[in-house]
């Protein structure tokens, strides 16, 4: 069984000051430094990015990020869009399987505010279709035709929408390198400038720097990694069968349940791939948390936020808490870097390490990072280690 | 950066595709929009069911009134954006068919 043994990310946000190089640096030693392991035993690099083509014009990130961790080793570069880094991940755990590596890095990273927004929004459609290409569409636009058909058929409102957002500031509030520490109320979502109607900018996950590392192998220590499982879709939206559901989700999460041998209601935490708000209501729904068209109001209501120990009336019925890292909304959206930081958060939520973010007695976590606008789905079950004296 | 040599290939596929009617079944307003299409913003993105296939593609000539699931919209050849380099792309965009109004 894999297991991930070590893992680290930086702040998210604008780092203007801090390079890709310094980003890697302090992720992979933060990752090699909570393994306990010294980096030449390191026999091999995965490095997930999407955007140092396109906005910086380099590519060839292997050695480049090898070079820079003084780590003289076999190096790749995995790109699937914004699931870069499950995939990095995925492709790690079969290395390790195959018997090729015995040790390997993950390395997660992109910079993205060094460059025009416009510049970011033409480069990140490099994720989607032709077609889309030339019909003038972004990513917010893509998110915004799904949310649209979801508000159709199923009349989900645009407080359950923003609720999404206001539950995810709330709890990147409590957590120390996430993007954003403000919170928000649902009006404030709903007032911001619409950006593509009916998505409010405070509905879209930002524009951020950042990296996150993890460090695999065959262990019966550290968080072991039951289940990675990937699927796709068609590259565009409207050639898919429907626009109310992410179907790779779907069946990459029916075979990780199958794999891991537990279902949806075991899952006590999970960091779902919420880049717009809609997102993380079609997450909840094709990951089997909540029957089609339920999610919303079930989020709206309280039940997969953290307890908000502010709030003495606090006691909402809670099925599983999602997003504790403040998902891809408040903690920032680093979009190679994300995939990991879900890994990284899951590490601390099921080592019990998680802090104020802590989900009491998580046993079991999932992790669903999506590239495109549904063209690829990652999905990872973590199990907490057991102690070994009462399961050998 | 749009090469003419891929416009030319495209062409067979552009010209198959005109004329065709269809229904919005969702739509948009890209209000912030990719370097290429800043002017031409706000402008609608809809998805739209022909008889056999369904498109993403941009909504041109339209008023408010037409932003709506349902509506019926007729395939054009319409320039896609501004090269600035002498390169004029044309493509596919949809425009709404009003009944008694052609």
């Amino acid at each position: 069984m894999v297991s991930i043994i070590g893992a680290s990310t930086t702040k998210f946000g604008e780092l203007w000051g801090t390079s890709p190089r310094q980003l890697a640096r302090e992720a992979v030693e933060g990752a090699l430094a909570d393994a306990g392991i010294d980096q030449k035993k390191v026999d091999a690099l995965f490095v997930a990015n999407m955007l140092a083509g396109p906005l910086a014009g380099q590519q060839h990130l292997g050695p480049f990020f090898a070079e820079e961790l003084g780590l003289h080793v076999p190096a790749f570069t995995i790109e699937g869009a914004c699931a870069s880094g499950g995939l990095a991940v995925h492709a790690a755990v079969n290395a390790i399987t195959s018997g090729q590596y015995e040790i390997m890095v993950v390395l997660g990273v992109e910079k993205m505010t060094d460059h025009k927004p416009e510049d970011v929004a033409t480069a990140l459609m490099g994720a989607g279709s032709d077609e889309e290409r030339l019909s003038g569409a972004t990513f917010p636009g893509l998110y915004a035709l799904l949310a649209r058909s979801h508000m159709e058929k199923f009349g989900t409102t645009q407080e359950e929408l923003a609720s999404i957002a206001v539950k995810n500031h709330f709890h990147a509030s409590l957590n120390t390198n996430a993007q954003f520490h403000n919170t928000l109320t649902v009006e404030d979502v709903m007032k911001s400038s619409k950006v593509a109607d009916p998505i409010t900018l405070l509905e879209c996950s930002p524009i951020s720097d950042g990296a996150a590392a993890v460090v695999l192998t065959k262990s019966r220590k550290g968080v072991r990694i039951v289940a990675s499982e990937v699927a796709t879709d068609t590259l565009g939206l409207a050639q898919r069968k429907s626009l109310t559901q992410l179907l790779a989700t779907q069946e990459a999460a029916s075979h990780a349940y199958k794999k891991a041998g537990v279902g949806p209601n075991d899952i006590d935490v999970a960091e779902v791939h919420d880049c717009f708000t809609i997102a993380e209501i079609l997450a909840m729904e094709d990951l089997g948390f909540y029957k089609k068209g339920k999610a919303a109001r079930a989020i709206a209501r309280g039940e997969t936020s953290l307890p908000d120990s502010g709030n003495p009336r606090d006691s909402r019925n809670r099925r599983l808490v999602v997003n504790p890292s403040g998902g891809l909304k408040g903690c920032g959206h680093p979009v190679a870097a994300t995939g990991i930081k879900q890994m990284v958060e899951l590490v601390h939520q099921l080592r019990g390490t998680a802090g104020k973010r802590q989900v009491a007695g998580a046993r079991v976590g999932l992790a669903q990072n999506v590239g495109g606008s549904g063209a690829t789905a990652v999905v990872h079950i973590l199990k907490k280690n057991y102690d070994l004296r009462f399961t050998n | 950066m749009i090469s003419p040599i891929k416009i030319w290939r495209n062409q067979k596929k552009i010209v198959q595709l005109v004329g065709k009617t269809g229904t919005i079944v969702a739509w948009t307003l890209i209000r912030v929009p990719p370097g290429d299409f800043t002017n031409q913003a706000p402008y609608p993105v809809v998805v739209v069911t022909l008889a056999d296939r369904r498109i993403t593609a941009q909504l041109v000539d339209w008023e408010e009134k037409h932003l709506v699931i349902g509506q019926k919209v007729v395939t054009v050849i319409r320039k896609v954006f501004e090269t600035g380099d002498g390169v004029i792309p044309y493509g596919i965009k949809v425009k709404p068919v009003s009944y008694g109004n052609r």
